[in-house]
């Protein structure tokens, strides 16, 4: 007998509240609707402030990529003064993006996404006591050397920048700190304690023998060479997805969207980004090439609280919040941005699948975009960086070159910033006049993945990845959790069913 | 003796929380190990299911099962239209929730400056306050007469985040019953008592009115480029961030992120002033003796600050 229910499943945020709607059918999920739940208005707060205001506030958009934010904000000012930024700078923007990203990714495996291992779904896996003696919460030892760990390598932030999270040090022209001979002795040793433990623990191998992992057959042959590689939490990983069906879980459209980051000190970043950044600038999954075009960018608006016109690009933004309302289209806090048109994936296997890493170009085809390739991608992330990070403290030290560049002033214009944040994609966008803010947008990464449908009724990636998701016990409802969490849309992700008798608030009637 | 935590996240960004993990010596989980600290739901290292939270959330309203502190982070949403459901939680605005568990809570700490005054998302459409003041008025949302059945107001720990040594060291003085000294703001003394500045690598610069004019530029950042280091209070230069260093150390002006009206109305990184002179001095001074002061220590200022050949 067929049985039809709706569940709603609450995800705690870090840059904004999200819940998702599901409807699930003979124990698969049929409909998913992903509603951002919190409005707090930043992008209104910025309205008339001063020029660089921009550096302060919009950090505090996001407490775990907040130096993103900051990047991304400074960005937008290089390009709005024309500010010059010089090598050294780059340097220490880059190396503090890559702090930022890494204790992200750790966190995130081990406090966030590997406790669901821990869940009593999995009390029959072979492997659920030592996921117990891993990852239980605050107890669990992968958990405690996580937080042992993320908190030493960010220190490397704030001795270039004063403070994590939250600092302001990165602005147009360069930084504004002077890394000394010492600093940089003191960041390069906590920088190499890092790769000792990332090494031991997460790979067990060096991250050089990781890198030469180029296929599915060889992770498997690596996986099997030496039993210490089954036993570091990567390859516990593995094991487990693979016995627990989550190499096959939660496919989404196959769009991948990249806006490139960590330019080359002193290099020439091209914009269609072919060239110039360690993370290229690109699209993968569509038909007509892969060069980015910024221009092709997108906000709807359509099942959304917000007033205005239905599709802009975000330097024409103008949209003021309405009062949500029960029925209608409109169901989310999040506006839905669209490349070309079309939703797309963004995050670290979005990073490497642009930068045609063999390993993930293999795994896409062999997996499809899975909850374990996304999630492996984020796992493994930090191994791509930390030699350029080690290379660009290097060359701070050996350089002895400015940090801030001068600019000139400018009244009137606007600028756009474009990084790869933790999480992904991450764009501000500013306008200026007569000195004061005249408009600004900010795209979060959270915002393409946990998208809302589009005017043409095309779901977000993640309420994609969810159709057709098989749901064992619908009080429990793990595989649903694992999918929304392999995009690490911001923390915890708790479950409840709604009966539907109560007369809950309905989910949009008018979805085609 | 066992000690029981809520930490609750309302409108802000999570950074009180990462703030918080910063923590060394003890760190967060050597901290709840050693004060026995029994923490019944915090968003991002719980696993507790809604249900049970929402059967949780029932039980500590209805004082059936004993809660000693509620931590509050973020401001708390009361639009649209003071129904609160900008921000809601097991299908209940989270204003609602926070007040029935301030009702039973022993202690009520209000984390960061948004839980505080209200912060970066208070007023305006969202309709944000802190727990109980309003900027710099007291009210908010338990109303400036609140106290907990143990008698006490919310005791108020601002800072944007706010800094983890004052909330491990809160906590800390809780379980082993320390009493702490509140001054303004129902913010205790032990880190508030103190200016921004105070610590500062660059005092020297401070004191000699040698002054940066330019990013990157050694000297002081009061004059010209908005710092509020001699403005406001926080233990940013005392206790150091991360263990390392402050955001005035590497040459980023204080923004008073501390304060009540934080963030200010008027553009950061340049100082509000008439014919050269803040016109916003430290708390107390008398301007008269302090332009004269400060014209005194800039002519006795010497070489090698002038010249800037200090390290920082």
């Amino acid at each position: 007998m067929s049985s039809k229910r709706i569940q709603v499943l609450p995800v705690n945020r870090v840059e904004g509240d999200l819940k998702i709607r599901i409807e699930v059918e003979d124990n698969h999920v049929t409909e998913a609707f992903s509603i951002g739940m919190m409005y707090r208005g930043i992008e209104k707060i910025m309205l008339d402030r001063g020029p660089l205001d921009g550096l302060v506030i919009t950090p505090r958009i996001c407490g775990i990529c907040s130096n993103s934010h900051l990047a991304a904000a400074a960005m937008a000012l290089d390009d709005f003064y024309k500010a010059e930024v010089p090598p050294n700078a780059v340097r220490v923007r880059n190396v503090s993006l890559c702090v930022e990203s890494i204790q992200n990714d750790i966190r995130h495996a081990f406090l966030l996404f590997m406790p669901d291992f821990t869940n009593p779904a999995y009390a029959d896996h072979p492997l659920y006591q030592d996921a117990l003696t891993r990852y239980e919460p605050l107890k669990g030892d992968s958990t405690v050397a996580a937080v042992r760990e993320t908190k030493r390598l960010l220190e490397v932030i704030a001795i270039m920048g004063g403070q994590w999270p939250h600092s302001s040090f990165i602005v147009p022209g360069g930084v504004v700190s002077v890394i000394s001979v010492s600093d940089i002795a003191q960041c390069r040793y906590l920088l190499g304690q890092f790769r000792k433990w990332f090494e031991a623990n997460v790979l067990a191998c060096s991250i050089e023998e990781w890198l030469s992992v180029e296929s599915l057959a060889d992770l498997q042959s690596w996986l099997v060479k030496d039993p210490a590689h089954q036993h570091g939490d990567l390859g516990f990983f593995v094991r487990f997805c693979e016995r627990a069906g989550l190499d096959r879980l939660g496919a989404d459209t196959g769009r991948f969207l990249s806006f490139g980051s960590l330019p080359t000190p002193g290099g020439r970043a091209d914009k269609s980004g072919r060239s110039g950044f360690l993370i290229p600038a690109g699209l993968v999954g569509q038909d007509r090439g892969e060069d980015f075009d910024g221009g092709l960018i997108s906000e709807d608006i359509s099942h959304s609280h917000f007033d205005g016109a239905p599709s802009t690009h975000p330097f024409d933004a103008d949209v003021t919040p309405k009062k949500p309302l029960l029925e209608g289209m409109a169901y989310s806090w999040a506006k839905a941005p669209r490349y070309d048109g079309l939703p797309a994936e963004t995050g670290p296997l979005a990073q490497l699948l642009v930068s045609k890493n063999p390993l993930f170009v293999d795994l896409l085809n062999c997996f499809g975009p899975s909850v374990y390739v996304r999630e492996l991608a984020r796992l493994t992330r930090a191994a791509h960086q930390i030699s350029h990070m080690e290379r660009w403290l290097g060359e701070i030290a050996s350089d002895n070159g400015e940090f801030y560049h001068q600019h000139g002033n400018v009244m009137d214009g606007q600028g756009c910033g474009l990084v790869e944040a933790p999480r992904g994609a991450l764009g501000h966008w500013v306008r200026i006049e007569e000195g004061v803010i005249a408009g600004y947008q900010v795209i979060t990464p959270t915002t393409w993945n946990a998208s809302p449908r589009d005017v043409d009724g095309n779901r977000g990636p993640m309420e994609q990845a969810l159709i057709g998701v098989r749901v064992k016990d619908p009080e429990n409802p793990i595989e649903v959790a694992h999918v929304i969490r392999s995009f690490d849309p911001c923390l915890v992700c708790t479950v409840h069913a709604v009966d539907l008798k109560k007369g809950q608030a309905l989910p949009p009637k008018t979805i085609g | 003796m066992t000690l029981s935590v809520f930490w609750l996240q309302a409108g802000g960004c999570g950074g009180d929380t990462w703030s918080f993990l910063n923590a060394e010596s003890p760190d967060v989980i050597e901290f709840f190990e050693d004060h026995d600290i029994d923490l019944l739901w915090h968003p991002s290292l719980s696993t507790l299911h809604p249900g049970e939270l929402s059967r949780l959330l029932t039980r500590l309203a209805n004082g059936d099962q004993p809660l000693d502190v509620l931590c509050v982070e973020g401001t708390i949403l009361n639009g649209p239209d003071g129904s609160g459901m900008f921000d809601e939680l097991c299908d209940r605005p989270k204003k609602e929730i926070v007040e029935d568990l301030a009702r039973q809570a022993r202690f009520v700490l209000a984390v960061g400056t948004c839980a505080s005054f209200g912060g970066i998302s208070g007023g305006g459409f969202s309709e944000g306050t802190g727990l109980q003041y309003e900027k710099w008025t007291p009210g908010g949302l338990l109303g400036a007469s609140f106290k907990t059945h143990a008698g006490r107001p919310v005791i108020n720990l601002p800072g944007c985040p706010c800094h983890c040594d004052v909330i491990i060291g809160m906590l800390s003085a809780i379980a082993l019953e320390t009493p702490l000294d509140l001054i303004d703001y129902n913010t205790p003394r032990e880190w508030y008592g103190i200016m921004v500045h105070q610590g500062c690598t660059r005092n020297e610069y401070h004191e000699y009115r040698v002054e940066e004019k330019v990013f990157g530029e050694k000297g002081c950042m009061f004059f010209h480029m908005g710092c509020h280091g001699p403005l406001v209070t926080g233990p940013c230069n005392k206790k150091l961030w991360n263990r390392r260093s402050s955001k005035t150390r590497v040459g980023v002006p204080c923004f008073g992120c501390t304060r009540p009206d934080f963030p200010q109305h008027y553009p950061f990184f340049e100082t509000q002033n008439i014919e050269g002179l803040p016109i916003e001095l430290p708390d107390g001074v008398s301007r008269a003796h302090y332009m004269a002061y400060k014209g005194m220590a800039a002519a006795a200022a010497p070489t090698r600050l002038k010249k800037r050949k200090t390290g920082i």
